[in-house]
Parts: structure tokens; C-alpha cells; sequence
């Protein structure tokens, strides 16, 4: 009587959290939170119903403990791979307005590079013409002038 | 094996409660907007099959539901993982 007591009591826990994870799948605003909420389901859930199980039947707890060994080794890894798919087609961080990881790092080091060098080059440029008209020397020399 | 009538009726009640949580987790596989979503769900699904594949057992009082279960999740850890892959590189293998 109090195994059955307890293996209720397991079973409502179980239960539980197999409804929060679908309340949350359903109502949490995106894909990461929403993973988050059904890897509760996969391993809490289940788990629960299963120790429920094992304390109404005792007889088949040994398979039951390898359900669960099971779930418990596979799910979260499930999960993982779910939300490294997510992570890796950028679409969640771009929506959240975050910036996504720069794959393409070396690029836009050169494109910055290019910018630098043609502003610094402009300002040499406007500095030089500055100096020439203060001075009236002409120190700039463009293509076509004549030496 | 499950002498009292509470634990019986209790155990009815939790699995009409897990079978009616299939529905709204299968909204989310049908207004899911990107395919993730989609597969989170379907992920969700199977192991809500597999607790109530679990509580079967407890009502029908056999032991084979418990192997069908493990089985079922060792094909959906497959499958999730093949699809998962299939979104984020474009192919299975």
C-alpha cells in the first residue's frame, strides 16, 4: 500500500512536468527557450513515470531501469543536436537582434582594413592639400603635373 | 498486480491525462514556424508516447509494453538525430 502510495506520488510528478514541458512548447516565444522546455519533458518526465512504474510493479523494474538509463543517456543528446542545427542555420540569433558568430572573420577584417587605409588615405590627402594652400607651395603632386 | 482500486483509478486517470497532452504538442508540429520547431516537437511527441506506452503497461499489466518503449525510443534518438542533422548541413550522410 505505501509502494502504490509512493509510486502515485511518482507518477503525478511525472505528469507534472510532462505538462509544463507542453505548456512551455506551445507558449514560449522561441525555438532555444522552446527546446529548453521539452528537454524537462525528456528527461524529468520520464523519469518520474518510470520510477512510478517501478514502485506499482516491481516486477519489471529491471527492464524499466534500462528504459530510463536509455532515455536519460539519448534525450539530452537528441536535444543537443536539435539546437546545434538551430545554432548553426543562424536564424534564432538574427531574430533575436544579436549578432550571429563571425564565420567570416578574416573578410571583414580585410574589408575594415581597406576602409582604414582609403580614410587615412583621404585625410593624408586633405591635410596635404590644407598645407599647400597655407603655404602656397605646391607639395602634392598629381598625375600629369609637370616636374 | 496493482491490488487497490486508488492506485488502479489513478493510474487510468494519469494516462487519459498523458494522452490528452499529445494534442496541443502536436499544435506546435503543425504552427511550428521553422522547421526546428517542428522536429522539437516530434521529438516531444515520441517521448510522450513512450510514458504512455509505460503507463499501458501498468493498465494491461504485461511486461512487453516496456520493450516496445525502449524500442521506440532508440528510433526516435535515430531519427531525431538524422533530421537534425539534416537541417544544419543539408544531408544525412
Amino acid at each position: 500500500m505505501l509502494l502504490e502510495i509512493l509510486g502515485v506520488i511518482a507518477l503525478l510528478f511525472g505528469l507534472f512536468f510532462c505538462a509544463v514541458g507542453v505548456l512551455g512548447v506551445i507558449r514560449l516565444p522561441d525555438t532555444l527557450t522552446r527546446l529548453h522546455a521539452s528537454g524537462k519533458v525528456a528527461t524529468l518526465g520520464v523519469f518520474g513515470l518510470l520510477l512510478g512504474a517501478a514502485l506499482l510493479m516491481p516486477s519489471t523494474s529491471l527492464r524499466l531501469l534500462a528504459l530510463g538509463l536509455f532515455v536519460l543517456l539519448t534525450s539530452p543528446v537528441a536535444t543537443h543536436a536539435i539546437a546545434a542545427s538551430v545554432y548553426r542555420r543562424r536564424e534564432v540569433l538574427e531574430e533575436l537582434g544579436q549578432e550571429p558568430e563571425p564565420a567570416e572573420a578574416e573578410e571583414t577584417f580585410q574589408v575594415d582594413v581597406t576602409a582604414a587605409l582609403s580614410r587615412s588615405r583621404i585625410q593624408d590627402i586633405i591635410e596635404a592639400q590644407e598645407r599647400a594652400l597655407r603655404h602656397h607651395t605646391p607639395d602634392i603632386k598629381r598625375p600629369g603635373d609637370k616636374e | 498486480m496493482i491490488e487497490s482500486a486508488f492506485a488502479q483509478t489513478a493510474v487510468q486517470l494519469i494516462l487519459l491525462a498523458l494522452v490528452s497532452l499529445l494534442l496541443p504538442a502536436s499544435y506546435r508540429v503543425i504552427a511550428g514556424p521553422r522547421l526546428s520547431d517542428r522536429l522539437a516537437a516530434v521529438d516531444l511527441i515520441t517521448t510522450l508516447l513512450i510514458g504512455i506506452i509505460v503507463m499501458l503497461a501498468l493498465v494491461e499489466e504485461t511486461q512487453v509494453f516496456v520493450d516496445m518503449a525502449t524500442a521506440l525510443a532508440a528510433f526516435a534518438f535515430v531519427g531525431t538525430i538524422s533530421i537534425a542533422r539534416y537541417i544544419s548541413e543539408g544531408r544525412v550522410f
